[in-house]
């Protein structure tokens, strides 16, 4: 489970880590949708140098955005697949049944491909650089508005808080239970489908008790520190909208305008 | 000396038993003093606690708090000046940094942002980890947890700190630097505070001692009173102290003094019979 | 059974940018049917270094042998069963592994897993809970019923049904009360008289002192000192960099000496300690 880079926070300092986590956010969002407007060699180019542009203002070493690819590494590979040699052509290179190997493909293929890396690259570069709790907080105050529909937003905010809180620790158990049954001869992944789910029931149960066991001794501890009802609180941490977010959001624009002119060229 | 709680024929019976965890409970503690609550695993210690902090409500009796009867009403103040360690590092540890985790308790005091600052890198020099502010929990060794753990009560400046075995998970380095912070701040900050253990050397540094069985107190008296029982602490699953346990080794042959000695006392005694051969 | 490390190093993540050594080029014997206490400071690298020899983890280079298993980087994840059943492992808070609804099912677990038919592991599960203190009538109990303590003698019950030659304890007695904790490692030290070898890890050296044969001293990943307490405990080396803390009689016999006494090596147990005071005052 540490092999996930994806999701993962790494403590560091750059101008990536110091900016607003809810422009970083909403703008990750917003260039993920921009990706797919690229249509040319140019256009992708250019959104691949803004994105390494972007890897190497965060400081943080290349390996992890190549680790991060890792994962869905298949998802890749056949995705591409598909498109060399299932993409239609008027001018096969190579042909067999219904394989079809063309010039189109390969270029397809390739967009396919650079479409994958800027899009993992980029969302990799947001978990790298944003806390888990600053992305809580910036889902809390997106939200915001839903108050006026008495939506719960501040508790929802800081169940979510807590859940990511005790994501690691969960983790941490899940690995030492899997590991005390092993050591009793239980062999995950082994035998027939049913038989794996099964070997699961002595993961998921203990997971279960020691999941409860844990809120109630942090809703004790919650109470006896004077948590009531998630009203009347206030907020230590607060976000900070600066300056150099308005020219984040500022280049992104101009980004979106270069992509847009490339589009026609 | 000025009565700080006052606990008065306390019964609580868990839901799901039949056996009641406190049997008729009475009990003063003072103001400054730490007092030690021993007893084995079951004894009650744990259930007293919460009954304190008003968690769990008794059965019957009351309990006296700063010269407050606890009730219903009134139990959200009476936990202002109350703040508990737990055992668990990992299970009370509510934010996601060490800053944010010491600011919990006076979020919900609903306190303005900019004296929370203050009251947060107060109560982290208070426990010497100012370094460590913007940490994650998963970076810190247990005792640094506990400390963090400290320092949030610490934040809602509280008159009693209770340690419900706050160092039974810890290792020997954490143990000891967590029982030297809370000495230091007992003394500085001018609190009372109540821990409750198993672990018989851990009282060392308390000035009255009880200890609990199947939910009664059995004795209740200074540590050197408490040590003198010798093997006799054994009955109520503590263990005999060091000292008494050597002692009674050395006295089959040697002729010591009746009681108990600390380990201090002894050592000058073994010195003396030593330059007197 | 003996096993052996040779020149084992454990790399976390080996290959990637977060690596991190757990164990660094720990060559080590422990011997068969003794009980060997490793010691260490928290996250010194004991777990990983026991996880080794169940194969829970595997060597980054290097190998472990246990009896005439060897098992290095390259060793498959198939058939680890019989070394599992040879070696069995109690970890820190056993109790967070039962699932079963029944104490009984959930001792009868691991000696199934292993083969054992249903009438063996009933068995088994009969005499392990007297054996480690508790009354038969709890088998038919739902293991969530239990006090803490309870918990964690059916949880070493559930390890020792499948009758490992190895037993290894991390920490077993973190949070017992004293009485429990005595219970619990006699009863470790009658199945090492029984023939079994016993492997514990702990940061209590009186335990240490009281109960081992052998011990390892793990520091910062690597094996800095092997042999018996005694002898480990009088290495002064060890005490001056601040690794090693001593057992409560040694660290009292030390300050003993400051005035007259005078011991050529420091006793470690409370019995030796006072013998030895005993002799020293009656002048022999």
């Amino acid at each position: 489970m540490d092999k996930i880079i994806l999701g993962r926070y790494l403590p560091g300092d750059s101008i990536i880590y110091r900016l607003d986590p809810r422009g970083k956010f909403l703008l990750t969002f917003y260039f993920v949708g921009i990706v797919f407007l690229a249509n040319n060699v140019a256009s992708y180019a250019f959104l691949l140098a803004f994105v390494l542009f972007a890897v190497y203002l965060s400081k943080i070493n290349f390996g992890f955005f190549i680790k991060g690819l890792r994962p869905i590494f298949w998802l890749i590979l056949f995705t591409v697949a598909l498109q060399l040699f299932f993409t239609p052509s008027n001018h096969p290179l190579w042909h067999w049944g219904i394989l079809t190997f063309s010039k189109e493909g390969m270029v397809i293929a390739g967009y396919i491909f650079i479409r994958f890396v800027l899009i993992i690259f980029i969302s990799t570069l947001l978990t790298l650089t944003t806390t888990p709790i600053e992305i809580s907080d910036s889902i809390e105050s997106i939200l915001k508005p839903l108050k006026k529909i008495n939506f719960p937003v501040t508790q929802v905010a800081l169940m979510l808080s807590i859940a990511l809180r005790f994501v690691p620790l969960l983790v941490d158990e899940t690995t030492k239970i899997m590991d005390a049954q092993r050591a009793r001869g239980v062999d995950f992944g082994e035998g027939v489908l049913i038989k794996r789910i099964k070997s699961f029931v002595p993961i998921l149960i203990p997971l279960f008790v020691s999941s409860f066991s844990i809120a109630y001794d942090l809703a004790i501890a919650m109470e006896s520190r004077g948590y009531k009802d998630g009203e009347g609180r206030s907020k230590y941490r607060v976000l900070s909208w600066d300056k150099r977010d308005n020219l984040m959001v500022l280049f992104m624009a101009v980004v979106t305008i270069i992509l847009l002119f490339l589009r026609s060229y | 000396m000025e009565k700080i709680i006052s606990i008065e024929n306390l019964n609580y019976t868990y839901p799901e038993s039949k056996k009641p965890a406190i049997k008729d409970l009475s009990l003063d503690i003072y103001k400054n003093e730490w007092l030690s609550i021993v007893g084995k695993n079951g004894s009650g210690k744990s259930t007293l606690t919460k009954l304190i902090d008003g968690l769990i409500e008794a059965s019957s009796g009351t309990i006296t708090i700063a010269g407050q009867v606890i009730n219903e009403e009134n139990i959200w103040d009476a936990r202002k000046r109350i703040g508990i360690i737990f055992q668990n590092p990992d299970h009370q540890f509510v934010g996601a940094t060490v800053e944010d985790d010491v600011a919990f308790g006076l979020e919900n005091q609903g306190m303005p942002r900019e004296d929370m600052i203050k009251e947060v890198d107060r109560a982290l020099a208070l426990v010497k980890m100012s370094d460590f502010k913007t940490r994650d929990p998963q970076s810190l060794s247990g005792g640094q947890k506990q400390r963090v753990a400290i320092a949030g009560v610490l934040a809602t400046k509280p008159q009693i700190i209770i340690m419900d075995e706050s160092t039974s998970m810890l290792d020997p380095d954490g143990r000891k630097t967590v029982l030297d912070l809370v000495q230091q701040l007992r003394k500085q900050q001018d609190l009372t505070i109540i821990s409750i253990t198993h672990d018989i050397e851990e009282t060392e540094l308390s000035q009255r001692i009880v200890v609990l069985n199947d939910g009664q107190i059995v004795k209740d008296g200074k540590p050197v009173d408490i040590y003198d029982l010798g093997s006799n602490l054994r009955k109520y699953g503590l263990e005999e102290p060091f000292s008494s346990k050597l002692m009674s080794i050395i006295r089959v042959t040697e002729k010591l003094p009746e009681g108990y000695l600390s380990e201090e006392e002894l050592k000058q005694q073994l010195w003396k019979l030593h330059s007197n051969m | 059974m003996e096993i052996t490390f040779e020149h084992v190093t454990h790399s976390y993540e080996a290959n990637s940018p977060t690596a991190s050594l757990g164990l660094d080029d720990v060559s080590l014997t422990i011997k068969d049917k003794l009980f060997t206490a490793i010691v260490g400071q928290t996250g010194s690298g004991k777990s990983t270094l026991v996880r080794h020899i169940n194969a829970l983890l595997k060597p980054t280079s290097g190998k472990v042998i246990v009896g005439k298993r060897v098992i290095t980087s390259e060793t498959n994840n198939k058939n680890l069963k019989p070394l599992r059943k040879q070696v069995g492992m109690v970890f820190q808070f056993p109790e967070s592994q039962l699932f079963e609804d029944t104490v009984e099912k959930d001792i009868m677990f691991g000696p199934m897993n292993f083969g054992a038919t249903e009438e063996e592991a009933r068995k088994a599960a009969h005499t392990m809970i007297k054996l480690v203190g508790l009354d038969e009538s709890l088998l038919s109990k739902s293991p969530f019923d239990l006090s803490g303590g309870q918990m964690r003698r059916v949880a070493i019950a559930g390890v020792l049904a499948s009758d490992p030659e190895t037993v290894i304890l991390d920490e077993p007695t973190a949070g017992l009360d004293p009485v429990g904790r005595l219970e619990i490692m006699n009863l470790f030290k009658d199945l090492q008289e029984k023939g079994k070898t016993i492997i514990l890890i702990t940061h209590n050296m009186d335990d240490v002192a009281d109960y081992a044969d052998e011990m390892a001293v793990i520091h910062s990943g690597k094996l800095i000192a092997q042999g018996p307490p005694k002898e480990v405990f009088n290495n002064q080396e060890l005490l001056q960099d601040d690794v090693l803390t001593l057992p409560h009689s040694a660290s009292f016999a030390k300050e003993l000496q400051q005035k007259g006494f005078h011991f050529d090596k420091l006793p470690i147990t409370i019995n030796e300690l006072g013998t030895e005071i005993k002799q020293q005052l009656n002048g022999d």
